[in-house]
């Protein structure tokens, strides 16, 4: 039963994430698997810019975790960079791809905005980077689109107060509700694998298994124009 | 030969073992280090080769300064010459307040012999098996990252709020701290004096809030006796420590009797060096330059940090033989005045002299001209003493005119920078 034995709390938005130790390998594994869905490969580097209780970044290493056997840089044998996402360090990014070469960035969405500006103010910078990382956007349920740009980024569902980390296929342009950890009843998602209250995302339908050859739900925002999640 | 023996049996009690062994000990430890980085860094195997140390051994710990002095840019500027190979997994930046930040590995080799000071550390804080820290994000810092497996290896429970450290998240803070009643606190100084500013100004139940807090354990900012004992008085907390260490490998605790912080020497060796590179009789002030004592991970060998920091000229009272060093800044949080450097935490000493002083912010004033005499400082708040405040300034830093900009109602926060622009508040051209 997750939370049983806790020894590890999270405030995030609207809960308090309760982990034993043993209860995050799981996460982990899930987290790696949706970075494998983005594309990322073994022996990748991966920079998360975001706040340290976000399952995306405590995650990301059996490093950052106690008890933790495998986290994300273990899971893809690669490497993670930890980037707070206060504004100061986000000021600090453009200048840290300059020296590593990073696979992929991903980027809290509220931040993605003062992102953005840095890496156009300091365009020495973009000049110097060995190759430009791939952008994921983590997006919360209520998040807006980001920015209208038509670049091509990608994108990772992440709510921390459901344990809801699902990535935006690139094939098909769904987020995979991955099989085993996601179920739903007509519009209600349930977590299986933590023990938070269903609930339901609103503007999105949510597809049966079966579609894009996967064992996995989906889920489609058909919200408003424009929306980053939407098709 | 014995007595070596004998100690290095017991390197679970190498904070008492006396100095030969000690440094008998680091010795080897060093040979390592030197070892794995003429064999694995291209970076050092270059620089030790053209300044004919190719071959080198280290017989002594004072070997090390055979070695060149290397800083930031150095690093910033071999790219992946200096970086480790994949097994260093995890990686974290500096804040690049003196410039481009670096990017720092981190292997979990590495990790784990940390972890063993992070645990003296908050033993020497008081830390007890079963009790509940809220700690400092793991992704901040390597330090930090380290906190919670030496809590959890302590027997305890680890909270995290949610945010960062920055103001903005004080409610955040705040909620943490009222649901999960920690013992133990782990957090930046900045950000706690922030913290009690905020409350009083919201009138919040401080002493409520902090209730269960034995002990709050604050890194990032050099404390002056005073701004311990307002950060202890303000939150009715037991005792506050303070950490202190660096990207690099630096890592420094208190113990109980709050002089200098112990340098935990079983993981680094630090110098402290003038500007010709000669090491500094103890009491004096110099810069720090940090040997990492783990070969694993980013390899520093003699890394200037830039930090100004001194060693205790006295053993501490608390049986502990690790050295014990004081960091008080960084150039950039310190001014050049009739040729002297004066840090932030040296102005903060005179300006809290005046307990009515305390616990207010206080900046320096970057002088206009390298040669100036005058020293300026801005202090957050209504006007209190100006001239006893100036005084004070011109006595015991040496300075021949001192400055003093009340900010009134101008609000700055506590930071880590500590050094502004005279134009900021309203000096100057």
């Amino acid at each position: 039963m997750p939370g049983r034995d806790a020894n590890l709390f999270f405030d995030v938005p609207g809960a308090t994430l309760r982990f034993s130790s043993s209860d995050l390998e799981q996460w982990a594994e899930h987290l790696a698997w949706c970075y494998g869905v983005l594309g990322l490969r073994s022996g990748c580097t991966l920079a998360v810019q975001d706040f340290g209780n976000s399952p995306l970044s405590f995650l990301g290493s059996a490093m950052l975790m106690p008890g933790l056997e495998r986290g994300v840089a273990e899971h893809l044998r690669g490497r993670f960079i930890c980037l707070d996402a206060s504004a100061e360090r986000v000021t600090l990014t453009p200048a840290l791809l300059t020296q590593v070469t990073v696979d992929a960035l991903v980027v809290r969405a509220d931040v993605m905005g003062l992102l953005d500006a840095e890496l156009a103010k300091k365009a020495r910078g973009r000049e110097q980077m060995q190759k430009m990382p791939q952008i994921v956007v983590a997006l919360g349920l209520d998040d807006p689109s980001p920015h209208g740009d038509s670049r091509s980024l990608h994108y990772l569902l992440n709510e921390p107060a459901k344990m809801l980390m699902a990535p935006q296929c690139p094939s098909c342009g769904v987020f995979h509700l991955r099989g085993g950890f996601y179920d739903s009843d007509g519009p209600t998602i349930h977590n299986l694998r933590y023990d938070c209250e269903p609930f339901e995302v609103s503007g999105a339908e949510i597809l049966i298994r079966g579609f894009c050859g996967s064992e996995d739900l989906g889920l489609r925002f058909c919200a408003a124009e424009g929306d980053s999640k939407s098709l | 030969m014995s007595l070596s023996v004998s100690v290095s049996d017991d390197i679970d009690n190498i904070e008492r073992w006396p100095e030969a062994a000690l440094r008998s000990w680091q010795a080897e430890r060093l040979t390592e280090v030197v070892e794995r980085a003429r064999d694995r860094v291209p970076f050092y195997r270059s620089l030790w080769s053209r300044a004919g140390l190719g071959n080198i051994t280290c017989d002594s710990i004072d070997d090390v300064r055979q070695f060149p002095i290397i800083n930031k840019q150095d690093l910033i500027n071999a790219g992946s010459e200096w970086v480790p190979g994949s097994h260093a997994r995890v990686g974290f930046s500096t804040r690049g307040t003196s410039g481009e930040p670096l990017v720092v590995w981190l292997s979990a080799e590495e990790e784990d012999v940390y972890i063993v000071p992070t645990i003296r550390g908050f033993r020497w804080a008081g830390f007890e098996n079963g009790q509940t820290a809220l700690l400092m994000s793991p992704v901040w810092h390597r330090l930090a990252a380290c906190e919670s497996h030496a809590v959890v290896r302590m027997g305890g429970r680890c909270a995290f709020f949610w945010g960062s450290l920055g103001l903005q998240y004080a409610g955040e803070f705040l909620s943490t701290l009222r649901t999960t009643r920690p013992d133990f606190l782990t957090t930046t100084a900045p950000f706690i004096l922030a913290l009690v500013k905020y409350g009083e100004e919201n009138r919040l139940p401080l002493h409520d809030l902090f209730r269960s807090v034995r002990a709050v354990v604050a890194v990032g900012l050099p404390l002056t006796p005073r701004t311990r004992e307002y950060i202890r008085d303000r939150l009715g907390v037991g005792d506050v420590f303070e950490r202190g260490g660096t990207q690099e490998g630096a890592a420094i605790d208190e113990c109980r009797f709050h002089s200098f912080g112990h340098v935990h020497e079983d993981v680094c060796y630090l110098e402290v060096l003038d500007s010709s590179g000669h090491p500094v009789a103890p009491g004096q002030r110099g810069r720090l330059v940090v040997t990492k004592l783990t070969p694993t991970g980013s390899v520093f060998v003699r890394y200037d940090t830039g930090d100004i920091a001194a060693f205790a000229s006295e053993p501490c009272r608390c049986g502990c033989t690790f050295r014990r060093l004081k960091i008080f800044g960084r150039p950039e949080s310190s001014v050049e005045v009739s040729g002297r450097m004066i840090t932030a935490y040296d102005v903060r000493l005179c300006v809290e002299n005046d307990p009515v002083l305390v616990g207010r912010n206080v900046l320096l004033i970057r002088p206009e001209k390298r040669s100036s005499g005058t020293l300026s400082i801005a202090i957050e708040g209504v006007e209190h003493d100006t001239v006893a405040v100036q005084n004070r300034l011109c006595e015991k830093l040496g300075v021949d005119e001192a400055r003093v900009v009340w900010l009134g109602s101008l609000r700055v926060a506590w930071g880590f920078r500590q050094v502004i622009d005279g134009r900021e508040v309203g000096l100057g051209s």
